[in-house]
């Protein structure tokens, strides 16, 4: 007898359960996330990966400099592309305007990448001529002795 | 309890179907009321298995003999310990075993996911029900565990006297653990597949699963290495028995694609190939399962066979194959490269290579183990493939695998030029060079050998000077003394430092692997008071004096030790025993080997035969026993190196600790986009711009050379 009990006690609290969102109109969240990538922050993402290991391996000693200047240089260009692209989705999730600060971050990031004064330590845009990062103090010395020449 | 456990199994099953259909309806009309009451099902199975699985262990601590699994896997006299363990000692237990490791996961990942990831989450649900509702069909319909017979025996058959051993209640759950919770990014990459998400979204949010898997995988496999040598008694760990091949080829193809999903992550290449390997890789999981279940293939782990387990698994293999081929094939625009090889010297290419090698290993183990089944049905003969074609075709692609090994971390990503080689090759080159002549010098001529020991210090050195310049640019850059640079290093960027140390262990284990070539072997009958000498390939002699036997009756069975003092070089080190074990219930006997282990090698002693007139009373005139004596080189290194591989999987899987100083990063920190202000919590998640380590992330070492001359700013061609 108590093990009926317990049996109908345990399947009616299973039912209920499983079928309580159906009853009640309760619903999982079916949004997409808000922190995934977009294609083309996608795409940046992969280009500044590769920006990543490109400076790690030459400044290993695994990379040519030739090579290493042509490939920073086309990832560089599309790590922009990729920008560019992304700025616009922006713009247009946004009603075709763009907040004028957030305008400035992504000016800010562009010269950084272009002056190679992007901090890997925190991805502070510094201002072209750092020599230390204004937000966490890491030296900008390579990147410095890269662009400076 | 025990009736109640099969109550809820037979509730099981309807709720994992119901949520199973509900997920994918849900998903395909947008319908959150039915997402949720799946996800709510996946708990509900979970919380259902574990009641059965309860039920059959309280079935086994009460000596509930009325049930036909607990009769034929247990008797009075088992120890408790066992008894518990005899959840999964049986076939029937096992499979509700799997069913319930399953679940443990599927809630974990509904759990983890239940605000983020929602586009997935329907069908990631709907996967993982689908292969519960498979496993929970077959526990109830062909291996139902809560089978009664039509009396109650008053004691049951008893289990194994194998299976009566420690590792048994540590290593079939791990490699269950291993098994199951690749189900999870299969039930991803099948989302991704479903929802056209294609990106490599799928792969960042299943890394640690694949890498989880791995890990009990891994681990499971090497338990397994040291329950064959510790209980099976025949001086080996490793016997290319079907099942233990069953495990191998899942660890193989998902070797692989650890590997291979680093390209798609930072390239955007191998998409198609990546999908391919997570199938194949689930499918090898479920294969084994069948394997072992099914019996078809004798195995010192087969269970007595079964072709209606059989059909089931194929028909499940098949149906899941076919399935994972169509969505494949459909998707296939949308998962087009993103990017080209550009060249054959790149560490994208030696990972391809790594991958093509790990899936001809995995190929040729696959088909030596199904080629008796495969004669046997087209001759009728059954022909036995044992250790001797898996050795000759494993070890040289294993070699191959081990100089991948070295050769992967040094090569520059995209291209690297030959100068480059050189210049990182010299020193490890250098170093298993001089290894290998050194090694020559002192009398070694096993060729495979001499190569394994000369690769693994090639490999080694170059991972101690990875970690070296890693640690010098850091103690540089962040002014840290050494030993804090080190482990911040390590800390900073876990899944590439966690990797190398993997890497370290299986080194370490191939060296392992690699002293069998030296194994010593001696037969001998003795007679209480004869000595034997044994010659250890390094040098030293052992002297082994045999003292005699004395019989005990323990728990269950009647022991017969045998005792040995040791000497070496003339000094003595101590006392080594070896028995033979009767068990009762069942009545069968059983070897268990001494060994003394040191840091170089083991001396392993087997009693192979002896007299049973000794009985109980130790007879003097019966206790002449034939003995093997094994030295065993290099062994103990296998342990250590899955020791470090272990550590280095548990680093890689480490939750990430926040960075200091992460960026709001609405556009650079190539997160948030829309949202900002979100916080890196995993440093090694892919995101490039806030990686903290120097090496990795930016400030990286400066190896003067390359860099003497300043280097131009790279002009920028697209502009806004």
């Amino acid at each position: 007898m108590s093990l009926l009990i317990a049996a109908v006690a345990l399947a009616g609290c299973i039912v209920l359960y499983v079928l309580h969102p159906l009853l009640t109109g309760g619903s999982a969240s079916m949004e997409e996330d808000h922190h995934e990538l977009t294609e083309a922050q996608h795409q940046k993402r992969i280009a500044l990966l590769g920006l990543r290991d490109v400076e790690y391996d030459f400044h290993a000693g695994k990379l040519d400099e030739s090579d290493y200047r042509r490939l920073k240089k086309g990832l560089a260009a599309e790590a922009l592309q990729a920008m560019e692209s992304e700025s616009r989705e922006l713009r247009e999730s946004e009603g075709g305007t763009l907040s004028a600060e957030v305008e400035d971050e992504i000016e800010a990031l562009r010269t950084s990448l272009r002056e190679g004064t992007i901090c890997h330590e925190c991805g502070e845009p510094n201002p072209r001529g750092s020599r230390f990062c204004g937000e966490c103090g890491t030296g900008l010395s390579v990147t410095r002795e890269t662009t400076d020449a | 309890m025990t009736a109640l456990g099969e109550f809820a199994l037979w509730i099981a099953l309807p709720i994992a179907i119901w949520g199973g259909v509900l997920a994918f309806l849900g998903g395909r009309w947008n319908r959150g009321d039915l997402v949720l009451s799946a996800e709510r099902s996946v708990h509900a199975v979970f919380a259902l298995t574990m009641i059965a699985s309860i039920g059959i262990i309280v079935a086994f601590m009460t000596d509930d003999f009325q049930y036909w699994y607990i009769y034929n896997y247990s008797s009075l006299e088992l120890d408790p310990f066992f008894k518990f363990s005899g959840l999964w000692a049986g076939q029937r237990g096992s499979l509700l075993f799997w069913a319930l490791n399953l679940a443990f996961f599927s809630s974990l990942a509904v759990w983890f996911n239940r605000n983020k990831n929602r586009e997935f989450m329907p069908y990631v649900v709907g996967t993982l029900l689908t292969v519960l509702a498979f496993f929970l069909l077959i526990t109830l319909f062909i291996t139902p565990p809560f089978e009664k017979l039509a009396f109650t025996p008053p004691d049951g058959r008893g289990l194994n006297p194998q299976l009566q051993n420690y590792w048994m209640t540590i290593h079939p759950p791990t490699l269950y653990l291993g098994f199951t919770a690749f189900t999870v990014p299969f039930a991803f990459a099948i989302a991704a597949l479903l929802s056209g998400r294609l990106d490599s979204r799928w792969i960042q949010l299943t890394r640690k699963w694949i890498l989880t898997s791995w890990f009990f995988l891994s681990v499971g496999i090497i338990f397994g290495m040291r329950w064959a040598y510790e209980e099976l008694g025949w001086g080996g760990y490793w016997f290319w028995d079907p099942v233990e091949n069953a495990s191998l080829l899942p660890w193989l193809t998902a070797t692989a694609f650890l590997h291979s999903i680093m390209i798609q992550e930072s390239r955007g290449m191998l998409k198609i190939w990546n999908m391919g390997l997570v199938c194949v890789t689930f499918l090898l999981t479920i294969f084994a399962t069948f394997l072992t279940r099914s019996g078809l293939i004798e195995s010192v782990h087969s269970f007595a066979l079964s072709l209606d387990i059989a059909y089931a698994f194929l028909a499940f293999m098949a149906v899941a194959g076919a399935i994972c081929i169509f969505l494949i094939v459909k998707r296939l625009p949308l998962m087009r490269s993103e990017r080209q090889f550009e060249s054959f010297l790149s560490r994208e290419a030696a990972f391809l290579l790594n991958n093509l090698v790990l899936l001809g290993a995995a190929f040729a183990v696959l088909w030596g183990t199904l080629f008796p089944l495969i004669t046997e049905g087209l001759t009728g003969s059954k022909v036995a493939v044992g250790p001797p074609f898996f050795n000759q075709v494993n070890i040289p692609i294993g070699l191959l695998l081990l100089a991948l090994m070295g050769i992967g971390p040094v090569i520059a990503w995209r291209r690297a030029s030959a100068k480059n080689l050189r210049r990182n090759f010299v020193i490890p080159v250098v170093v298993g060079l001089v290894t290998g002549g050194a090694l020559t010098a002192l009398g070694v001529r096993h060729v495979y050998a001499l190569l394994t020991f000369s690769l693994a210090a090639f490999v080694l050195t170059i991972i101690v000077i990875e970690f070296w310049k890693g640690t010098r640019a850091r103690a540089r850059i962040e002014d840290e003394g050494y030993p804090i640079a080190f482990i911040h290093l390590v800390r900073r960027n876990r899944r590439r430092w966690g990797g190398y140390i993997v890497h370290v262990g299986v080194v370490l284990m191939f060296v392992g692997f690699a002293g069998a070539a030296f194994d010593v072997e001696v037969r001998q009958s003795m007679e209480p008071g004869d000595s034997i000498e044994i010659d250890s390939p390094y040098g030293h002699t052992y002297r082994l004096s045999y003292l005699g036997l004395s019989s005990q009756a323990g728990q269950n069975m009647w022991q017969v030790i045998a005792t040995f003092q040791i000497e070496r070089d003339g000094v003595q080190i101590g006392f080594l025993d070896t028995e033979r074990r009767l068990y009762q219930a069942p009545p069968q006997p059983v070897t268990e080997v001494g060994i003394r282990s040191n840091a170089i090698e083991d001396l392993y002693i087997i009693m192979a035969s002896m007299d049973e007139r000794v009985g109980l009373g130790n007879d003097p005139d019966f206790q002449r026993a034939t003995f093997q004596f094994l030295i065993n080189p290099l062994v103990p290194w296998i342990w250590y190196g899955g020791i470090i591989l272990a550590f280095g999987t548990l680093i890689g899987l480490w939750p990430g600790a926040g960075i200091p100083g992460a960026p709001s990063a609405s556009i650079g920190g190539g997160g948030t986009g829309r949202g900002g202000g979100r916080r890196d919590d995993d440093p090694d998640d892919g995101d490039p711009v806030p990686d903290p380590d120097p090496i990795e992330g930016g400030t990286p070492d400066r190896d003067p050379e390359p860099s003497k001359r300043p280097i131009e700013p790279a002009p920028v061609t697209a502009r806004s």
